[in-house]
């Protein structure tokens, strides 16, 4: 049965990867379209090299302050007129900053599609930064700081950030800091547009209701103006990791430890192997180790995992666990123990071939819809994978043997290497270790946040979520 | 619709109000009419229902709809049940929600995790949501396995082998997950203590995740108590939305949930509040709060409840106060005055009882919660003398009419808004003209809605960041 379905799935990623097309844009733009015409909409995903890894020294927070201010006011619109241009043809159009790029996301009914890419070609070439927004969005900005500094979660993540990639520019947090963010100017912001918002580097994808020719000729005009530039180099980095359990302390009932590993690049050969290791330690819903071990066996969290995340100067393998104040310590040596296990034995022949199954046959899930599919193509973009590993991708996975995953297990799994920040108060007597400087707040060293791509939908319920995955797609390497 | 600032105000309100349960909700679909019509037979053979929606019954009761969706070779199911916290037994808080947990942890054939493990090795995504009113199961997975999932599903509504040695470490789990989603939020805190006191007797006043001394008392007598009562084939509803036929789906479902036998089921008790007759505030000062905010909540009539077209007049009403960077609240308290950060309100109608209307703002600094609070009711006072500007009442309109088109995208949205309207005891009817009704919306139902809101059915609440906890 396993053999079977992964050759099904593996011909569907073929039919997917058929169906997706080049666009083109210049020679140092990426455009990818996956046409459909079922639902009249149009969803694009679009990376910019301009993520938080570029915040100039002292100024953290400028990559994410600027992509905040997109929909403030540009060209001839200022903020109110910006956003009621939006909101009058309901679409959807937001923006995030990761370490390496500003990932822009827009939905469209695809009789605005002009006007959305009108409003983007606007945004990038000639934004306003006027003062009233600009005041109004750092205010919002510093007081999420502020909250940000009593959530063990956030407090968590942002010191794992902070002692993983120490000197380097992925460890500040995305966000910024009260501080940082304080002293950024509309000159700062302007200069960071310039600079960092260019179409060389730039990467868009495409799902939905329109024709490749009219979405080259509104791509083609709203790039057009867009300045070809060649943003800066980012650095090297060095040693990654502080091995050790460090703690920030917090008085909260719950606190979380982020822990982590260095990872694998994403153009090693190994990084496929490794991403089948870390679904089975802690990737994959409750299949996992460490969900075995930690929620199921012990009932000591409502949800652990683990990622391998490739940036473009680094890899991480990263988890993270909340538990009850005085159960945080005896969490932290299970997940040690078991890395520990999983780096010496490896998984069974079972976990593997049950990993490939799921890992190969939810892949098509992904390209259920055209928000999917554009955020889906727009992950494996910003991955400097070509048009090809769409097709590609499950036969990597199917390829990956038993001693594949071992080999790899103990390169990534070592718990003596493991980095371990608790965010929050153990209650257990010991003295908290080697303090770690309060929360100067906060690295988004977590996953960046999946922004609902469609906009004030009608909701469907608004439930109490029973398991911790969310149903709405997680992007897949 | 407003770019996503990393500022999650907005945000992490909104996550707070879905966490502490289902906003509350509206009532008709338990009166005996309503009963009748669940109850009549459905036809047997796949009857279209609407635009791309088909209907069908099996024998035993269990209602089935399909939403075709041929883009890509994958099916979502939801199977939902009328049945969620509000079916709480007194004292035991939190059960209902406890035991979808409990349908996670195995059956005679599929013993402990063996349905999650099956799901994923077949390439497939499982999980589980409760609200107060109903219970919803799904799976994502390739088209092909459907007959699969639809024997795990019904399996388990057969078959659930509840132990001791899966409720204990299950309840533990339950407790950190209110750790994390209500105790450590302290605006999800907020939210509960805020319902708590909305509701003077109805159990939308008790949160969804249940209390935690209550969450204590759950054993595997309450659970199983809870299931031979409340889960059948004759308290469900299955949606199917993806790449299938309902001719298949009918075969399929009639092989897989046919031969469960219907179950007598414990009748859902009906629930009146008494009318609130005076306003309600609260302030509450945590240390773990860094921003003070403002919020209020009103108890208004919901989808189910409300004579036709005062929901969608209360839905309109809250998209153009509150629904987005361009509405009133935004624009007078956030842009004009500059005396907020953030400010929104939204409207919460699909509920078998009353649905819940908000308000919130988060104060700039230095500014008091009560200047605050007041700018707010002006706010609410001029949208209740004057009629709404017309391009504004057309953007709303817009906006909410073109979420239809948004939803279609996914199947899992699509079928959770058949799901949800069905087990609340709205049709396939009220779903598919939900945006026609939309457009019937006039100014003048708008500023009805704006009037028909009370201080009196509310309550207000201050989130204060301070000292002790």
């Amino acid at each position: 049965m396993a053999f079977v379905l992964a050759f099904m799935a593996a011909s569907l990623g073929s039919a997917y990867a058929a169906s997706i097309q080049n666009i083109d844009l210049g020679k140092r733009a990426q455009v990818w379209f996956a046409e459909d015409h079922t639902v009249p909409i149009v969803a694009l995903n679009i990376s910019l090299p301009a993520g938080s890894a570029y915040d100039l020294p002292g100024k953290a927070g400028l990559a994410a302050f600027a992509g905040a201010m997109l929909d403030e006011g540009a060209g001839d619109l200022d903020s109110k007129s910006f956003h009621e241009a939006l909101a009058n043809r309901a679409i959807a159009f937001s923006a995030r900053a990761e370490r390496d790029y500003l990932v822009i996301s827009i939905s469209t009914l695809k009789e605005h599609a002009p006007e959305a890419m009108r409003l983007l070609r606007m945004a990038l070439t000639r934004p306003r930064f006027e003062a009233e927004p600009l005041q109004r969005v750092r205010t919002q900005i510093i007081q999420s700081l502020q909250q940000d500094q009593v959530e063990p979660q956030r407090v968590a993540a942002r010191g794992f950030a902070r002692q993983f990639f120490g000197g380097h520019a992925y460890a500040h947090p995305i966000a910024g800091e009260i501080a940082s963010v304080s002293s950024i100017t509309a000159a700062d912001l302007r200069a960071f547009a310039r600079s960092h918002w260019v179409k060389s580097g730039l990467k868009v994808a495409v799902a939905g209701d329109i024709t490749p020719a009219s979405l080259t000729k509104l791509l083609s005009d709203a790039f057009k103006p867009v300045s070809g530039a060649n943003p800066p180099p980012l650095p090297n980095i060095g040693r990654l990791g502080a091995p050790g359990v460090h703690v920030i302390a917090l008085p909260v009932p719950q606190p979380t430890a982020a822990f982590g590993l260095p990872g694998i690049m994403r153009h090693d050969p190994d990084f496929i192997p490794g991403y089948v290791a870390n679904h089975i330690l802690g990737g994959g819903g409750f299949s996992s180790r460490l969900t075995q071990e930690i929620r199921v066996k012990r009932g000591l969290t409502y949800g652990i995992s683990t990622s391998l995340t490739a940036y473009n100067k680094a890899s991480v393998m990263q988890g993270a666990v909340a538990t009850r104040a005085n159960a945080i310590r005896q969490t932290v040596q299970v997940v040690r123990q078991t890395l520990g296990a999983f780096a010496a034995d490896g998984p069974t022949q079972q976990e593997l071939d049950d990993a490939k199954t799921y890992l190969t046959g939810s892949f098509p899930l992904a390209f259920a819809s055209n928000s999917g599919t554009a955020a889906q193509l727009g992950t494996f973009q910003r991955q400097n994978l070509d048009i090809g590993y769409v097709a590609r991708r499950n036969s990597l996975i199917q390829a990956v043997t038993l001693a594949d995953v071992r080999r790899v297990a103990k390169r990534l799994f070592d718990p003596s290497h493991l980095t371990v920040v608790i965010g929050g108060t153990p209650a257990d007597g010991r003295r908290t270790a080697p303090q770690v400087r309060r929360p100067p707040p906060p690295p988004g060293a977590q996953p960046p946040e999946q922004v609902p791509v469609t906009p004030a939908s009608k909701p469907a319920a608004k439930p109490l979520d029973g398991q911790p995955a969310s149903p709405q797609a997680v992007q897949k390497p | 619709m407003t770019g996503s600032k990393p500022v999650l105000l907005r945000a992490v309100w909104i996550v707070a109000a879905l966490c502490a349960g289902i906003p509350a909700s509206a009532q008709i679909s338990d009166t005996a009419a309503n009963r009748a019509k669940l109850s009549q037979p459905a036809p047997v053979n796949p009857r279209q229902t609407g635009n791309n929606t088909f209907q069908f019954a099996l024998a035993n009761g269990m209602q089935v709809l399909v939403i075709p969706d041929h883009r890509a070779p994958v099916v979502t199911q939801m199977l939902w049940f009328r049945v969620g916290a509000v079916d709480d037994p007194p004292g035991i808080s939190g059960l209902a929600h406890f035991f979808e947990h409990m349908m996670f942890r195995g059956t005679k054939t599929n013993p402990d995790d063996a349905f999650s493990q099956t799901i994923a090795k077949n390439g497939g995504e499982t999980n589980a949501f409760t609200s107060h009113d109903y219970t919803a199961f799904y799976e994502q997975i390739a088209k092909d396995r459907l007959p699969l999932a639809m024997r795990l599903e019904a399996d388990r509504l057969a078959n659930l082998d509840l132990s001791d040695a899966h409720v204990a470490p299950e309840r533990d789990v339950v407790l950190e997950e209110r750790r994390m989603r209500v105790e450590n939020e302290p605006q999800a805190l907020m939210g509960e203590q805020m319902r708590a006191a909305l509701h003077l007797s109805h159990p939308y006043g008790r949160p969804v995740i249940g209390w935690s001394e209550e969450l204590r008392r759950i054993d595997r007598t309450s659970a199983q108590d809870f299931y031979d009562r409340h889960y059948g084939p004759n308290n469900a509803i299955l949606v199917i939305a993806g790449d299938v036929t309902p001719e298949d789906v009918r075969k399929m479902a009639q092989e897989a949930y046919g031969k469960v036998p219907a179950r007598e089921l414990e009748p859902r008790a009906e629930f009146s509040e008494p009318p609130r007759m005076a306003e309600t505030r609260m302030s509450i000062t945590r240390a773990d709060a860094r921003v003070p905010i403002f919020s209020r909540l009103y108890r208004v009539p919901s989808y189910a409840q409300g004579r036709p077209g005062q929901a969608e007049g209360l839905e309109t009403y809250a998209q153009l106060l509150g629904g987005d960077q361009t509405s009133m609240l935004y624009r007078v308290l956030v842009e004009q005055k500059k005396l907020a950060t953030d400010a929104g309100a939204s409207y919460d109608g699909f509920a078998r009882d009353s649905g819940e209307f908000s308000v919130y703002a988060v104060p700039r600094p230095g500014v008091k919660l009560e200047a605050l609070e007041k700018a707010v009711d002006q706010v609410l006072g001029v949208t209740a003398l004057a009629l709404p500007r017309d391009n504004d009442l057309s953007r709303a309109k817009t906006q909410l009419v073109a979420s239809v088109t948004y939803r279609r995208d996914s199947q899992f949205a699509l079928a959770s808004a058949y799901g949800q309207a069905l087990t609340i005891g709205l049709t396939v009817d009220d779903v598919n003209e939900w945006p026609a009704r939309i457009r019937a919306v006039n100014a003048e139902s708008v500023r009805r809605a704006a009037q028909s809101l009370s201080k009196r059915q509310a309550v207000t609440g201050y989130l204060i960041p301070g000292g002790g906890k």
